[in-house]
């Protein structure tokens, strides 16, 4: 007799082995009767014993370091700090990622690349460049406003220094530009007061537009004026002024006049902060270019890596400056032949 | 972790051929008439099922289970060296997951970091499957150059594993010498596997090093962190084996099986030097 794969809840009634029920009711009408099949009851499995946790070891991040991680990662090495100013869209993010996947292909700069503990941050800001992205054109996120800024740790080596540590801090243009607007915003720029090299980013591709070149030329002094008046600055440090987005300005039939009107910018800085500074460099870079026709990818970067990478030395350099050599390659001539 | 004898860690990204190298190892050290620097030394009471397990796969040229990722197993190998000192050499047996997840994840578990504090390391790099960074600007150009229409994908968004080959493992090596994991100064065989694909570019180890892993080649030159290492080609299978569990036949494969013998299908190359001695990592490991 096949045994009926119903369940009953009356435990004096014998269904489960004879198929009949122990108080007559026909099979519809009996209240004890499950509609559920046994084998559709899930066993619950105790488990032996409770699973113990594998006690877990965390590892460093890699992410942008803070302050307060930066700040004890510099005194362990040799080190040379650089925080980078510019408006939103002028190319900071751009700039960092370039510099460390430049290193994915090879020395660089005459650098090695020796360690990094911001490895996930660098990874971040480089793939919207990267093929990886499915992206048809390079794009760049823009740092958060109003957040704390945060630093990038590059460890290098050259053939004839020590290892360096370089720290490039990032923060927000937006913040940056409201400094202009109110000095007393500038307080909060902790990384500017402890960098080597302040790099001051102007946006190459606005200075090709009509609607935007006015504009260009007109604040980029004033966030320089602002943050010296603020004392953000530290006296005695290096400017870098960088025109970006070099392959737009290639691409564009006003080069020459970008080109003029950049030397006319760095040259009103040089004329209002040349004693503030220890050297004003001047500099032309493609970090990420849209095509790769007319400028390669990273053109120019070079020299800037070499310029931050420089050993602090006393305000020579604004004298060649002054005395009308704009060529980087004088300017960096000028400290090889002070450090020999 | 090493009770007194040497113990090497051998890690390496998934599918790096970590338990191949296991196999091959303990295959050659007890294949009679083999020539290598590192000898058999007979079996103690440990159990040799997993080891053994592992070489009857490579013998068969079968491709190797994935290594689980529970259980972790230490294989034990009592090997002499040539004036004939007697070594126990350990090797924990971690599945590459693992190292992922210490990338991705930024931890493991304490268990495996006791299993990563030995002082000779062997890291696997699969020199077929590295992911070398390509960027936007230079993917057009060739397209563009080649005439293609530019391709109309949906955007990726970033994540860890995405990350290039040589990231991913400059960024393990420096968690070797991380506060959590360091040791103090460590020795390392870099070892670039399935060297039967990557020999055809006409490079040695070294080359094949600088021109493919360029970050990891600067990372390791620059000496920031104490690495005493060294780089081999090593090819531990000599060629594609079948993954049979998925009834797979290759004539590649059967030709292998054809050799004499099982180590013949080995190749280590250090520098020009070519061989099929698959412990002379190991013995400069130990050295």
């Amino acid at each position: 007799m096949a045994v009926p794969q119903k369940n009953c809840s009356n435990e004096d009634c014998n269904y489960r082995v004879d198929g009949k029920c122990v108080e007559g009711y026909a099979l519809e009408e009996c209240p004890h009767i499950s509609s559920i099949l046994v084998e559709e009851i899930e066993e619950i499995e105790e488990p032996e014993s409770a699973p113990e946790a594998n006690p877990i070891i965390s590892l460093f991040l890699g992410e942008a370091l803070s302050r307060e991680k930066a700040s004890e990662l510099q005194r362990k090495s040799r080190s040379r700090a650089v925080s980078i100013v510019g408006p939103a869209d002028a190319g900071k993010t751009s700039l960092v990622a370039s510099i460390f996947d430049l290193f994915q292909k090879g020395p660089f700069a005459t650098f090695n690349f020796a360690g990094s503990s911001t490895l996930i941050g660098f990874e971040k800001v480089c793939h919207d460049a990267r093929a990886a992205s499915r992206r048809d054109a390079p794009h760049m996120e823009r740092t958060i406003a109003g957040a704390e800024a945060t630093f990038f740790h590059l460890d290098l080596l050259s053939a004839q220094s020590d290892l360096v540590s370089l720290f490039i801090s990032d923060r927000s243009g937006e913040d940056y530009l409201a400094a202009a607007d109110d000095i007393s915003r500038a307080d909060e720029f902790f990384e500017l007061r402890r960098a080597d090299v302040v790099t001051l980013l102007v946006n190459g591709e606005h200075l090709t537009m009509s609607e935007n070149r006015h504009e260009v030329k007109a604040t980029t002094p004033q966030i320089v004026d602002a943050l010296v008046e603020a004392e953000a600055l530290r006296q005695g440090g290096r400017l870098a002024v960088v025109l970006t987005k070099q392959d737009s300005v290639v691409a564009s039939p006003h080069t020459v006049r970008v080109q003029k009107e950049f030397d006319e910018i760095v040259d009103a800085i040089i004329q209002h902060h040349g004693e503030y500074f220890s050297d004003i460099g001047r500099f032309s870079i493609a970090a990420s270019p849209r095509e790769a026709e007319e400028v390669k990818r990273g053109e120019g970067v070079d020299n800037l890596l070499r310029y931050w990478l420089l050993a602090a030395k006393t305000p020579t350099a604004s004298r060649s400056t002054e005395s009308g050599s704009t060529r980087m390659i004088d300017l960096l001539d000028s400290f090889v032949k002070e450090a020999t | 972790m090493s009770h007194g004898h040497p113990s090497v860690s051998i890690i390496g990204l998934p599918e790096s051929g970590k338990t191949t190298l296991l196999a091959a190892i303990w295959h050659m050290v007890r294949e009679p008439g083999s020539v290598t620097a590192l000898k058999f030394d007979g079996l103690n009471q440990g159990n040799y099922e997993h080891l053994n397990g592992l070489a009857k796969r490579w013998r068969a040229a079968k491709k190797q289970q994935r290594t689980q990722t529970s259980g972790l197993k230490v294989v034990r190998m009592n090997l002499k060296n040539d004036v004939g000192k007697s070594i126990e050499i350990s090797f924990p047996d971690m599945p590459g997951e693992d190292f992922s997840r210490m990338w991705e994840k930024r931890e493991l578990d304490e268990s495996m970091g006791d299993m990563l504090s030995a002082e000779a390391i062997v890291l696997l790099i699969n020199g077929d499957t590295i992911k070398f960074p390509t960027w936007i600007v230079e993917q057009n150009a060739i397209a563009k150059g080649a005439g293609l229409p530019p391709e109309n994908a949906e955007v990726v968004e970033w994540s860890a594993e995405l990350a290039p080959t040589q990231v991913q493992v400059v960024e393990l090596l420096q968690f070797l010498m991380s506060s959590e994991l360091s040791v103090g100064p460590r020795r390392l065989a870099v070892l670039i596997s399935a060297w039967d694909e990557v020999k055809g570019d006409g490079m040695d180890p070294e080359e094949v090093l600088k021109v493919k892993l360029p970050l990891l080649d600067q990372y390791l030159r620059s000496r920031r962190d104490p690495w005493t290492w060294h780089v081999w080609g090593v090819s531990a299978q000599g060629g594609a084996y079948e993954d049979q569990d998925n009834g797979e036949q290759l004539e590649e494969t059967e030709a292998l099986r054809q050799l004499d013998r099982p180590s013949d299908r080995i190749q280590v190359v250090d520098g020009k030097k070519v061989s099929t001695d698959i412990t002379q990592p190991l013995n400069w490991l130990i050295g």
